[in-house]
Formats: structure tokens, C-alpha cells, sequence
């Protein structure tokens, strides 16, 4: 995410929540009653503590049934899950079921509660008393960024979106080391689970949550996944690994069959315009002899010189016609569209690219200063090269698309 | 004026049905003015002159639908609960208070008569064996219509079983408990007005006493009593369900 001058990247530099726990499937199988297949087959897997590991797949390949075995809302079969070290299997389901956050597609919020009210659940059957129930569910309500007086509606008088964030707080009332979310944003529209995912992801870096996150979308676990388990029917993990692992080497037909056939394009929105090496054009400004400039356009990786002002703003190209004069122009011939900031993500840089129909477009900081020139030949060598395979990217420190 | 109906009589000579005395005191109308000499259908004299009549057997009316409907309401509750928790005891509950609800009250309570013997008691044990059906039917539907996702939701965040029924299920299907409450009041109050052939007293036993004669000033009076029972209680129950759900009106905001 772009490192917002705040909490959220500073937090995760701290490196994962030291109260998260690792999640381990060891051999874990499921068949339910009168199936004479597996709906879950031995899966054997860890989430490191503190990492979203998306489970994805197709209909009908067992996300769902193995996410909720770690609650034990579905009973295994066989094997074993661990949460921290300690099998879910020992005590009581419901005991267990409130220290693991639980957020699901119809999101559930109790129609006959408020919103307040609703995200009390949990600390209410720990046992929580009142007071610090209500500064609990104050805190909650500002980190999910929903007005203070939302507190006594009700549900149904919440948007979709609205509710969901709801739906997260309840999830997060007694700051559970473990979260399960299925298809948490597969009913809301678009635009608004873009919003959420970000919104989530920017959460995530503060809390460093352990995260098992089920979706039908492999974008979406693109997007929000440290670790992407792929499942094909009949609850098989086909490949266990990183977005960009994914992305650059899928197992089997399978899996590239279920990453894409536009999985180049992808990868993509993994990487920000900063992350690569960018060209320089020739700069000049207003009044600048044009001599040089012309020189300097011979052993350029550019073609062109930009013209900037006194701040190294990009004002536009400089053409040929341009150049011919004595001096720089105050106006040249185009001015500088598009202009991509350093943060956008590569695949918002091509798409820049194609639509203003140009093959440069200057890049610029925080403060509008010129760092370099993107091209559409960078961003065909970066997909041709194995930079991108990286392993190191954590949603959190992932560009939000 | 006083003509006995032959088949009523038949049934007190055969002591079945206790007819109130109707002593000569009865056609007392301090107003005068002849309505009662004329016959007419309603004599607001007469009402203003013999209202006390009808204090108790409102009163009995009151207690056998009380009555009825709460010990109904327990059992359906009971019967409900069960079967939401074991699914297959559904149908033959359905099956056993739909075949109470279609037995005609009189022939319960003729039925009872030689177990329960002669009485309010009787009366109240037909008239709840008649009101489970409709109460265990929408407690029913109220508990199967609760969203799935607000179920899943609140078994994974940790409510055991019976946290969920009290704290999430029950509540959900107030609405239709309560509408259930309703239609079972209102028939009962009708109902109830045949306790009388049980000797279980109520308004039905002035309704009788006018069947016996062409004057009916009297049975519109416990008519009317009857309708406004079943008004109030039906009120009641809105009011209250209302009051207990106050997230309905805020989803319709």
C-alpha cells in the first residue's frame, strides 16, 4: 500500500502482530455423511502467523467446508488443525469459536440488534463488562470508519458496504488472533468491494492478523493473499504459494488454467510504477538554450525532452519544432499527458499508456516532481523478466489496485 | 312473550346444558317506553337497566381465554421448541394438534365430560387443545424463517445452541409468534362462548339465555362484549409485539 505518512506501514514494519498465531492443516480430510467422496482431501498446509492465505477455487472444491473445519462449524474428518501450536479439537466448540473471527457473504448481522449491539456479541459472552463493551465498540466503530451515531440503527437502515464493515468490527470485537472470512465481499458491488478489499488490506497492516480467506475470485486473491492456496475439486490443494509464484509458475494446467490466460497481465497490478527501473528524458525549461537539449537527445533512453518548470514539474514534450528555435519555448507543442504517479500500480500504467495513445509518460512524485519516464518497453521487458518473481511481497506492502 | 325453544329444552331436561333462570325481574326496563312490549332488536333501556348481568360472565370469559390461550401458548412453545431441535418431530406434531383443531368444540367437550366432568376446566382444555395448531404452526415458521446467514453467523462467532435460540432465533421470530397469539386469541374469545355447553360459564351463558327467547337485546349485548374482547386482546398483542420488535419498523425506514 502506499505508505501513508501514519500508522499503517509503521505498524507493519513492526513485523507481524506478536499475539498472532500460525494455522496448520495437517493432513486434514473431510467426507460428510452418505458422500463416497472426499469434499476435503488431505490437505496439508501452514499459515504463517500474521499472513491472509486465500483459499480459492472453483465451486465445489472444498474452501468453504475446510475454512469452517477451523471453527469446527464443519467436524473434520481426519487429521489435524493447530492454531498456535494448540489442536482446535481440544475444549469446547464455542469456546473455541469466539477467540476466531468469523465473517461470512451474507454477513449475518442480527437484524434485531443494533449496530452496537451486534458488534458487542462476542465481548458480551466473554463476559466483558459494560464499560469496557462500550469503549470497545466506540474503537471499533472509528476503525471501520463509520459515523459514531450509526451506533443505535439498526442493520437493515445500513448500506451493503456499510454492514460488511459491520460484519468486520463484530469479527474483530475481542481482537481475535485468527480470522476466517468467506467470500466477505462476494455480495457487495464492484466499485464498493474495491473499496472494501483496500480498506481491509490497510486494516490488516495494522493488526497483523493470522487471515483464512476463501473467495471463487482469483483476482481477488491475487489482491489480498500473502499466500494463495489453490483447490480443485474434491478439496485437493493444487498449488500452495505466494500471488507471484502463482502468477510466474503455475503447477499444473489447473492452476493456469484457473490463474488466466491474461496471468502476465496480472502480475501487473502487483508492482508499482516506482518499482522499476524507469528512463530519463532530457529536461529543459522555459529559456534554456536549446543546443544541449538537442545533444543530450542523442544518447538519450527517451527520445524526447520534457519541459519542466522551476519546481521539475512536467509541463510537456518537447518536439522537434520546438527545438528548432534559439531557446525553449514557454508552451510547447503537447503538453504532458498522461503523467503517472510513482504509486499507481504498472498495470494503471499501461492502461495510461494505451489510451492516451503515447509510448512515454513522465512519472512524478508525492510532490509532482518528474523521477522518470515509464514506457510501454519497460513494462513488456519487466513481464519478460523474472523480477516480478519476487516472493516478498505482503498484501500489506502490496500496491492497492 | 318468554316462547321456550323445544330443542333447548330438550338438552337442559337432559341437564346438558344449564339454562340461567330467567325470572320475570329479567324484563325489568326502568326507561319504559315500551321497546321491550314492542319487541325491538335493541333496547338501550334495558342495556342501561341490566349491565350488572354481564360483569361475571365477562369476568369467566376473561379467564377462560387467559387461560386458553397461555396454557395453548406453553405447550405449542414446548411442542415448538422440540421440533425445531429434533426436525423429524415436526410432522407429527403438526399432525396431532391438527387433528385437535378439527374435533367441533362440542364434541370435546361432551368428550370430556365423563374425565373432566362439568365445568371451566373442561371448557379450557378444548379450547387449548383448539389453539395449539395455530401457535405451534407459527412459532414454527417464525423459528424455520430465520436467515441462514444470521444462523451460521452466530454459531461461528460462538453461540452455543440454546444462546442462539433465546438470543437470536426467538427474537427473530417474535413477529410471527405474536401473530399466531393473535388469530388464536380472537378465535378463543369466539370459541369461548360455547363454554356454556360444558357449564363453564362465560358470555355464552346470556347468549343462551337470549336464544331461549325472541328477545335479543340480550345476545347482542354478550355479542358485542365478545367483539370488544377480541378487539382489546388483538390490540394488545399488536401493541406488545410492536413494542418487543422495534427493528421492524426501523428495516421499513
Amino acid at each position: 500500500m502506499p505508505p501513508e505518512p501514519g500508522t499503517p506501514r509503521a505498524a507493519r514494519e513492526q513485523g507481524p502482530n506478536p499475539d498472532a498465531s500460525a494455522v496448520r492443516f495437517e493432513h486434514v480430510s473431510k467426507r460428510y455423511p452418505g458422500s463416497g467422496v472426499d469434499a476435503v482431501s488431505d490437505l496439508d498446509f501452514e499459515v504463517p502467523a500474521g499472513e491472509i492465505c486465500v483459499l480459492v477455487g472453483p465451486s465445489g472444491c472444498g474452501k468453504t467446508t475446510a475454512l469452517r473445519m477451523v471453527n469446527r462449524t464443519v467436524e473434520m474428518s481426519s487429521g489435524e488443525i493447530t492454531i498456535g501450536g494448540r489442536s482446535v479439537r481440544e475444549g469446547d466448540p464455542a469456546r473455541l469459536r469466539r477467540e476466531i473471527g468469523y465473517v461470512i457473504q451474507q454477513i449475518g448481522l442480527f437484524p434485531h440488534r443494533t449496530i452496537a449491539d451486534n458488534i458487542a456479541t462476542v465481548p458480551r459472552l466473554l463476559g466483558w463488562d459494560k464499560g469496557r463493551i462500550a469503549s470497545r465498540v466506540e474503537e471499533l466503530i472509528g476503525l471501520i470508519g463509520l459515523d459514531p451515531e450509526m451506533a443505535d440503527r439498526y442493520p437493515a437502515q445500513l448500506s451493503g458496504g456499510q454492514q460488511q464493515r459491520v460484519g468486520v468490527a463484530r469479527a474483530l470485537a475481542v481482537d481475535p488472533p485468527v480470522m476466517l472470512m468467506d467470500e466477505p465481499f462476494g455480495a457487495i458491488d464492484p466499485i464498493n468491494r474495491s473499496r472494501l478489499q483496500n480498506e481491509f488490506l490497510r486494516l490488516q497492516a495494522e493488526l497483523g492478523k493470522t487471515i483464512l480467506f476463501v473467495t471463487h475470485d482469483v483476482d481477488e486473491a491475487i489482491k489480498m493473499g500473502d499466500r494463495v492456496a489453490v483447490l480443485k475439486k474434491g478439496g485437493h490443494l493444487a498449488q500452495y504459494a505466494t500471488p507471484t509464484e502463482l502468477l510466474m509458475e503455475p503447477a499444473d494446467d489447473f492452476v493456469e488454467d484457473f490463474v488466466g490466460a491474461d496471468r502476465a497481465l496480472k502480475r501487473l497490478a502487483l508492482m508499482r510504477v516506482r518499482d522499476v527501473d524507469l528512463w530519463t528524458a532530457p529536461v529543459a525549461m522555459a529559456g534554456d538554450p536549446t543546443g544541449p537539449v538537442r545533444q543530450a537527445l542523442f544518447s538519450a533512453e527517451v527520445p524526447h525532452a520534457i519541459l519542466t518548470d522551476r519546481d521539475n514539474r512536467p509541463l510537456g514534450w518537447l518536439s522537434a519544432r520546438d527545438l528548432a528555435a534559439e531557446r525553449v519555448p514557454e508552451l510547447p507543442d503537447s503538453i504532458a499527458d498522461p503523467v503517472l504517479d510513482a504509486d499507481s500500480v504498472l498495470r494503471d500504467g499501461l492502461a495510461a499508456l494505451l489510451q492516451g495513445s503515447s509510448h512515454y509518460a513522465p512519472v512524478v512524485d508525492r510532490r509532482g516532481a518528474l523521477t522518470g519516464v515509464l514506457s510501454v518497453e519497460i513494462i513488456s521487458d519487466f513481464l519478460a523478466s523474472d523480477e516480478a518473481a519476487e516472493p516478498d511481497h505482503g498484501a500489506a506492502d502490496r500496491p492497492l489496485a | 312473550m318468554p316462547e321456550p325453544a323445544t330443542a333447548l329444552s330438550t338438552l337442559t331436561a337432559h341437564g346438558l346444558l344449564p339454562l340461567a333462570e330467567v325470572s320475570s325481574d329479567f324484563f325489568r326496563d326502568r326507561s319504559g317506553g315500551g321497546c321491550i312490549e314492542e319487541n325491538k332488536l335493541f333496547c338501550p333501556g334495558w342495556v342501561a337497566d341490566n349491565w350488572d348481568r354481564y360483569v361475571d360472565p365477562t369476568l369467566q370469559h376473561l379467564v377462560l381465554v387467559g387461560s386458553a390461550v397461555a396454557a395453548g401458548f406453553l405447550i405449542a412453545f414446548a411442542m415448538a421448541i422440540l421440533a425445531h431441535r429434533n426436525r423429524w418431530l415436526a410432522t407429527p406434531f403438526l399432525a396431532g394438534t391438527g387433528v385437535l383443531y378439527t374435533i367441533p368444540s362440542i364434541a370435546f367437550f361432551f368428550l370430556l365430560l365423563p374425565i373432566t366432568g362439568r365445568g371451566a376446566l373442561t371448557a379450557i382444555i378444548a379450547l387449548t387443545a383448539f389453539n395449539l395448531q395455530i401457535i405451534f404452526r407459527n412459532i414454527t415458521t417464525g423459528l424455520r424463517n430465520v436467515p441462514p446467514g444470521v444462523t451460521n453467523a452466530a454459531r461461528g462467532i460462538g453461540l452455543t445452541p440454546s444462546q442462539m435460540l433465546w438470543q437470536v432465533e426467538l427474537p427473530l421470530a417474535l413477529p410471527e409468534i405474536i401473530a399466531g397469539l393473535r388469530i388464536a386469541t380472537v378465535s378463543t374469545v369466539a370459541l369461548a362462548t360455547l363454554a356454556v355447553f360444558a357449564n363453564g360459564g362465560g358470555l355464552g351463558t346470556e347468549i343462551v339465555v337470549g336464544a331461549n327467547i325472541t328477545f335479543k337485546t340480550g345476545i347482542i349485548v354478550a355479542g358485542s362484549l365478545a367483539i370488544l374482547m377480541a378487539i382489546l386482546f388483538d390490540g394488545l398483542l399488536l401493541i406488545g409485539g410492536r413494542l418487543l420488535s422495534p427493528w421492524q419498523r426501523a428495516a421499513l425506514s
